[in-house]
């Protein structure tokens, strides 16, 4: 079967559309390659080459000797796993053919993000930092300090996050906001090692997915991205420990240097 | 018996922090029991074998590489992408608090000039957030890099 000119720019742009949909949402690269690629040939092109890097992805596709390429911008829209799944799963029912073309398209461009309630989120990330204070040995007053601490710094992370500020103010106005809660622990003396809980409240803003996707973007060939990927990581750990200095600055509670 | 009280309480604390991670991560809701399964298993299995006087790197090692290769089963089970439940059930052995720790003592050095407590705390705990995040990440992809090799898991 050969495609026309017009059909084969459609297939192309609903491949890059998930591919965009998977790289904004914090898909590893090997994930974005693989997904795009599948998509474009279950549609009916010979292959599909692209280009994933940190903020863009260029895809071409191939079809009868007729090359159709393009690019998009990729702004970071937060993880989001939700999506990911989405993606994935109307991947997996087109190469079943349980779909054609237009359903794909018209699929791809209901998805809607998924997000918890943002209290419950609140309420789960205290528990989560309280439950590392018990990792390092806290008591049960410290698993309250932390608890407060934390998802006071959540709720400041969401507001934030909300009205689009940049991600290394954000991380650093919340780590100083649970270290300043937390210190308040330290003076105060609550429980046996109250500094413990200055440390097990700033865990919230660890960017554990942006490492974990760095190495293994790395690891499996795409050394650039991962690069990126790992630069950004740094950067956003960089300012949460500016923050927490900051704290320890004004409120002279210097918990984290023994 | 001892011991096995003590895997079951490092497990309870251990999976609170895989779901509420998950929930940050949006990872849909029937999918968070495995979040919590899989944290639950991993964290309580590197403290068996830090018990067992294994180092923290290797321990974390073995623990994220079974959690891949439980989440390239439970993957193909369900058709999820693996990072879906294996990032989230490992955030509990990530480690922050040496990473910040690290930064904090280079703010430090930087502020109030060298010296060696402040150099040696800076290295040591550098060290260990690089080799710990590496073993972590690498232990996730074994699946892929071993066994699939490029080809497409779900």
């Amino acid at each position: 079967m050969s495609l026309t000119y017009e059909a084969q720019s459609e297939l192309t742009r609903i491949a890059v559309k998930a591919g965009q949909i998977l790289l904004q949402h914090g898909a590893e690269s090997r994930l974005v390659e693989q997904t795009t690629q599948r998509i474009g040939i279950a549609l009916g092109a010979q292959s599909i080459e692209l280009s994933v890097s940190s903020d863009a992805i260029v895809i071409t596709s191939l079809l009868d000797g007729h090359c159709v390429t393009t690019t998009r911008r990729c702004y970071d829209r937060g993880i989001n796993m939700h999506m990911v799944c989405e993606v994935q799963r109307i991947c997996v029912m087109l190469e079943k053919q349980l779909l054609d073309a237009h359903q794909v398209k018209e699929r791809l461009n209901r998805l809607v993000p998924f997000k918890y309630n943002r209290w419950l989120v609140v309420l789960m990330i205290g528990l989560s930092c309280g439950s590392f204070s018990h990792f390092f040995g806290g008591d049960l007053p410290v698993y309250i300090t932390t608890f407060f601490a934390s998802a006071a710094a959540m709720i400041l992370r969401q507001e934030l996050a909300h009205r689009q500020h940049n991600p290394f103010v954000n991380f650093a106005l919340a780590a100083f906001l649970a270290t300043s809660i937390a210190s308040i622990g330290v003076i105060h003396q609550f429980g046996e090692d109250p500094k413990i809980a200055m440390a097990a409240c700033v865990l919230l803003l660890v960017p554990g997915f942006p490492f974990i996707n760095a190495v293994s973007d790395m690891l499996k060939g795409h050394i650039s991205t991962g690069i990126a990927r790992w630069v950004f990581a740094t950067l956003l750990t960089i300012s949460v420990s500016i923050g927490i200095v900051g704290s320890m600055a004004v409120t002279g509670v210097w918990g984290w240097i023994i | 018996m001892e011991l096995i009280k003590l895997l079951l309480i490092d497990a309870w604390f251990a999976w609170i922090p895989a779901v509420g991670f998950a929930m940050v991560f949006n990872v849909p809701k029937k999918m968070l029991v495995y979040c919590a399964i899989g944290g639950a298993f991993a964290h309580s299995f590197r403290y068996l074998l830090m018990y067992w006087g294994v180092h923290i790197e290797w321990a974390t090692l073995a623990a994220s590489s079974s959690m891949g290769f439980l989440g390239l089963y439970w993957s193909r089970k369900r058709l999820i992408p693996r990072p879906v439940f294996t990032v989230a059930s490992v955030i509990p052995m990530i480690p922050g608090s040496f990473a910040f720790t690290t930064v904090i003592g280079i703010v430090e050095l930087n502020a109030g000039g060298y010296n060696i407590a402040l150099a040696q705390m800076v290295i040591e705990n550098g060290l260990r957030t690089l080799f710990i995040l590496g073993a972590l990440s690498f232990g996730l992809a074994l699946p892929s890099i071993l066994i699939y090799r490029g080809r497409p898991i779900v």
